[in-house]
């Protein structure tokens, strides 16, 4: 048993999208495709599965078990999903159907596909879900469960189908650290039961945890291969390197500066959610030059805390006070999507100018900004949708000191971008925080970014405060 | 994109051209009420381009006429339903509170009656006639514009995008201008095409049940009841006057793009 | 729970508003009639030839015509309030009577049209959805959109004239057996399943893209398994909740199509009464159907609420 994929290359209308890459994936050794947006490990996974998009076309070998896919017609290649072949959903949550029960989904696993009994097939799915830890939670609907949960579930599905070979495209996406630690531990345990594992991710941790060999692809090439974890410690390319350096957890800690005058000060501060209290009897202060990072899971009412401080939600309890001396517009912020800070029909440039307009700011101080933000000045021509995340959110950087703000609040601010960019815009928020003695919270699900760069974590939902 | 860009094209051709044939009525002059019992349902020949109907009178000019009295009253139903719920819809997005409660109240008591009940009701106090048929329309329209305004505004403004714009100090004016203009005035448009295609076939079903405008006006719906009796006859005066409703609301549905949402 | 009890609920308060407003514009009508209201309504009781200002008099007194205008608003929503819908103003029969026949009429035509509706439009929506962008998507779309432009008394002059008079297949109107009911409710049937088409296309489409059912797929399921597992029930859901708004389109094409078929329902007696002035049964048909609307859209709430489990966690 065996999945060899010999010189597949992928291409499309604009040119070849996948440079010929070769591997052999033997059972219990997981292969982890890694790298960025864009870089074609996607492509290579759908091409296994044979799901290409339409207009794009594999060419090459893929042998799974003596088999080449690529020669069999698609009706026959349909036929090994779920037999054979497995992919469990990037997305969990929107993989399953909002209107059945978890159990019945996994259930119909056994009846449907290995035409097993109704009374034998709930037995199974019972006994699957009881050793996933989700015992109790089959009689419940997808949306009454956690991200986590959900994942748990779609696995139990994948497993009853009974698949050798099991693909994972971007399985971690949108959970924060714990929950990918107990999906990598799940992962690597489909692979020490003896199966195919193939998992395609941007993230480093997550390959460190599931070990075996990785290839790292950069502009649609394979430019590295090596087992795990060695490649991770002596890695040869340039990209490579670079992409373990942008880890948070590698980051140099930036060095705490003296803290100025108070800005806001929060006391006793309460905030419920859903008949749930997300914290109480909270006491915070944040002063010029300070960085103040909030952790924790998501749904712990992180960025609400952040919106209590800059005045944009009220409190159940407690109170924030603004600093006489910060001026109106003084509290800044930047999202954690890019676009949803910017009106979307409107050039970015245009923008600039209205804002110079309302405020009377001098033309020279954006121009001056622009190279320091990397910014290329024809990106002011463009609508928002068209300049990419990162320059966004630079730009969104640009607007807001422009307005020499106080405090500036980072909401989640790079979650959404690759490994390298969210390096460089972090760097770039350390550079403002030292030259203009500004303060900078910023909001984060990932504890290593927050322990790098604030002097002081606050971390929400459960876990307690600590003053580093 | 070119396919939506197409639809429009085709929906305008198709309006301008039943316009056009509106403009032949004055040109052609002949009377639309004038009758001659001698010429009834005369084929089309040179005198009547398009024939008579039963009392003689000149379909031409009748089907002319009738192109005038649907497209002025769609308009004017559409512009001032469109003008008061758009305006509305917004105030009560921005100004929150009693206000929007009220308006929301409001909208959901014209609403508690299908649409066409309700100007049916309104017309029973002075059948045939044309102020309560163009009142009755306007009350159920306004309505839509009152909703999907104030609907789209409300959830422009709980966007970050809002947020951060007064973040950085802009105020109510740069909000409707850059932020709430640009989303609803595009489903505005395409309501308010759809709403004069409503305005055209409700004046026409009126007109047929006899509710609405009433002989000898020429009016599309109540053209289609006088000649009905007469298919046999004169199957072309009866086919003309359903042809053109229905390209004029076929444009109108045409020019509006999208679907309706 | 909580979520269908708001539901019936709101439906409750728009049962109240239709009274209120039918109610309330009827009692306008009778004040804002031009002439003598006790003189014209003797008159169409005993004929003008027979009227005097005697019998006059004696409606003036009966209907309470000469007391203050707030005393008889009260008095006219107290009438209400006890389901006394007052005597038809043509024919002197009790309203309530004449609306019990007619609401039979008009419920087997809007069951029927309903029916139709859902045994064209939704099957042939799915078929276009299930291949979208194909060859019969596009012929749906085309043939919804002609027809969504034909306004439904014109659909049905069409039918009349080509099935009942030209092959004479069907009755052209009236009421009797089941051939009768046919062609109102073809009529109805085909402009409410030009709209419910396009609404079950979109459904079964964004059904079929989404990623649960691709993700059902790729567990094993055979295609067919897989739509009847995942996709009838996610793809009803939008279809149902849009039966609301086609409850809409269903009561005034009633109105329209009673007329032109001459079915005794519910529309047909509306129309008539507004052209005869007959303002209890303005009154009463115009109660009657709202209140059905608001029935058949608490159908509906419930419908949805059966159907999707998010909607019953709420």
């Amino acid at each position: 048993m065996a999945l060899i994929v010999d010189n597949l290359a992928i291409h499309g209308s604009e040119g070849v999208l996948l440079r010929p890459a070769s591997f052999t994936l033997q059972p219990g050794r997981p292969l982890v495709l890694l790298g960025e947006t864009g870089s074609g490990k996607s492509l290579l996974a759908q091409a296994v599965m044979g799901v290409l998009p339409p207009g794009l076309t594999a060419t090459g070998r893929i042998v799974l078990d003596g088999q080449n896919l690529l020669a069999m017609a698609p009706r026959a290649r349909r036929a090994l999903w779920g037999r054979r072949i497995a992919m469990l959903p990037q997305e969990p949550w929107a993989a399953l159907d909002p209107s059945m029960r978890a159990a019945a989904q996994v259930e119909e696993v056994d009846r449907l596909v290995h035409r097993r009994s109704a009374a034998e097939a709930r037995q199974r799915s019972a006994a699957r879900l009881d050793r996933l830890g989700l015992a109790g939670a089959g009689r419940r609907y997808p949306f009454q469960l956690s991200g986590g949960m959900n994942q748990r579930v779609a696995l139990a599905a994948t497993e009853a189908a009974g698949a050798g070979l099991l693909i994972a495209d971007e399985p971690t996406k949108g959970l924060d650290a714990a929950l990918r630690d107990t999906a990598g531990a799940l992962l690597r345990a489909e692979a020490e039961a003896g199966r195919m594992l193939l998992v395609i991710t941007h993230d480093v941790a997550l390959a460190r945890l599931l070990g075996g060999d990785a290839l790292v692809m950069l502009a649609g090439a394979v430019i590295e291969a090596g087992p795990l974890p060695g490649l991770l410690a002596a890695p040869r390319h340039d990209y490579t390197r670079r992409l373990i350096a942008a880890e948070p957890a590698r980051w140099p800690r930036w060095t705490p500066r003296p803290a100025g005058r108070p800005i806001v000060e929060a006391a006793g501060l309460r905030k419920r959610l859903g008949g749930q209290e997300l914290f109480g009897g909270l006491d915070l202060g944040i002063a010029e030059g300070q960085v103040t990072a909030i952790a924790g899971r998501s749904g712990g009412g992180k960025t609400s805390l952040g919106n209590l401080l800059l005045g944009l939600l009220r409190p159940d309890a407690g109170s924030v006070r603004r600093a006489g001396w910060v001026a109106p517009f003084g509290l800044q912020k930047l999202y954690q999507d890019p676009l949803a800070g910017f009106a979307p029909q409107q050039r970015l440039g245009h923008g600039l100018q209205e804002l110079q307009r309302r405020h009377g700011l001098d033309a020279a101080a954006a121009q001056r900004l622009l190279p320091r933000l990397k910014l290329a000045p024809a990106l002011l021509a463009r609508r928002p949708a068209e300049v990419s995340g990162g320059e966004l959110q630079r730009f969104g950087l640009l607007r807001a000191l422009l307005l020499a703000p106080a405090l500036l609040f980072a909401d989640e601010a790079t979650s959404r971008l690759d490994p390298l960019t969210q390096q460089e815009i972090m760097a770039l928020l350390g550079e403002s925080v030292a030259e203009r003695n500004m303060a900078l919270l910023v909001v984060t699900h990932e504890t290593a970014l927050a322990e790098a760069v604030a002097g002081q974590v606050i971390r929400l939902g459960g876990g307690e405060r600590a003053m580093a | 994109m070119i396919r939506l860009r197409k639809k429009r094209l085709l929906g305008a051709g198709l309006l301008a051209a039943v316009a056009g044939f509106a403009l032949l009525g004055p040109l052609h002059g002949i009377d639309p009420l004038r009758q001659d019992l001698s010429a009834a349902l005369q084929p089309p020949g040179a005198a009547h381009p398009l024939g008579t109907d039963h009392l003689g009178r000149d379909l031409l000019a009748r089907l002319a006429a009738g192109a005038r009295l649907s497209f002025g009253f769609a308009l004017l139903a559409a512009l001032v339903s469109a003008g008061t719920g758009t305006l509305l819809g917004l105030l009560a997005a921005l100004r929150g509170g009693w206000a929007e409660r009220l308006l929301l109240g409001l909208a959901d008591a014209v609403q508690a009656l299908p649409a066409l009940l309700l100007v049916v009701l309104v017309t029973a106090f002075a059948p045939g006639e044309f102020l309560p048929l163009y009142l009755g329309v306007a009350l159920a329209l306004w309505v839509d514009f009152f909703r999907i305004a104030r609907n789209t505004a409300a959830s422009v403004l709980a966007r970050p995008q809002v947020e951060a714009a007064r973040l950085l100090g802009f105020g109510p004016g740069h909000l409707l201008r850059r932020h709430l203009w640009p989303e609803v005035a595009p489903l505005v448009a395409t309501l308010f095409a759809f709403a004069a295609g409503t305005a055209v076939t409700t004046v026409a079903a009126l007109a047929f049940i006899g509710v609405g405008a009433r002989p000898p006006v020429p009016e599309w719906g109540s053209m289609m009841t006088e000649l009905l009796p007469y298919y046999a006859e004169a199957p072309l005066a009866l086919l003309l006057p359903a042809l053109l409703i229905f390209l004029t609301v076929l444009g109108l549905h045409l020019l509006a793009g999208r679907e309706r949402g | 729970m909580g979520g269908l009890i708001r539901a019936l609920g709101g439906r409750a308060v728009q049962a109240l508003l239709v009274a209120l407003l039918v109610g309330a514009a009827c009692f306008l009508m009778v004040r804002l009639l031009p002439g003598d209201m006790a003189y014209r309504i003797a008159a169409s009781r005993l004929g003008y030839d027979l009227v005097d200002s005697q019998a006059a008099e004696a409606v003036r007194q009966e209907l309470g015509l000469d007391r203050p205008w707030p005393l008889q608003l009260a008095a006219w929503f107290a009438g209400l309030a006890r389901l006394d819908l007052g005597v038809s103003l043509a024919s002197g029969e009790a309203v309530a009577t004449a609306l019990s026949i007619q609401l039979g009429h008009t419920l087997l035509l809007s069951a029927a049209a309903l029916l139709l509706s859902l045994l064209i439009g939704p099957p042939l929506g799915a078929l276009a959805g299930l291949r979208a962008g194909g060859w019969w998507d596009g012929t749906l779309l085309a043939l919804s959109a002609a027809l969504r432009a034909v306004p439904g008394f014109v659909i049905g002059v069409g039918l009349m004239l080509w099935l009942a008079v030209a092959w004479d297949w069907l009755p052209a109107g009236g009421v009797g057996g089941w051939r009768e009911v046919i062609l109102p409710a073809l009529t109805l049937a085909l402009g409410l399943a030009a709209a419910s088409s396009r609404v079950a296309r979109d459904a079964v489409a964004g059904v079929v893209a989404a990623p649960f059912f691709g993700f059902a797929r790729m567990k094993g399921l055979s295609d067919a398994a897989a739509f009847r597992r995942h996709g009838l029930r996610n793809a009803a859901i939008p279809v149902v909740a849009y039966l609301g708004l086609q409850l809409v389109m269903l009561i005034e094409g009633v109105v329209v199509v009673e007329s032109l078929f001459a079915w005794p329902g519910i529309g047909h007696a509306l129309v008539h009464a507004v052209l005869g002035r007959d303002i209890p049964m303005i009154q009463g048909t115009a109660l009657v159907m709202g209140l059905l609307f608001v029935a058949l859209n608490a159908l509906t709430d419930l419908a949805c609420w059966l159907l999707d489990p998010r909607r019953r966690a709420a």
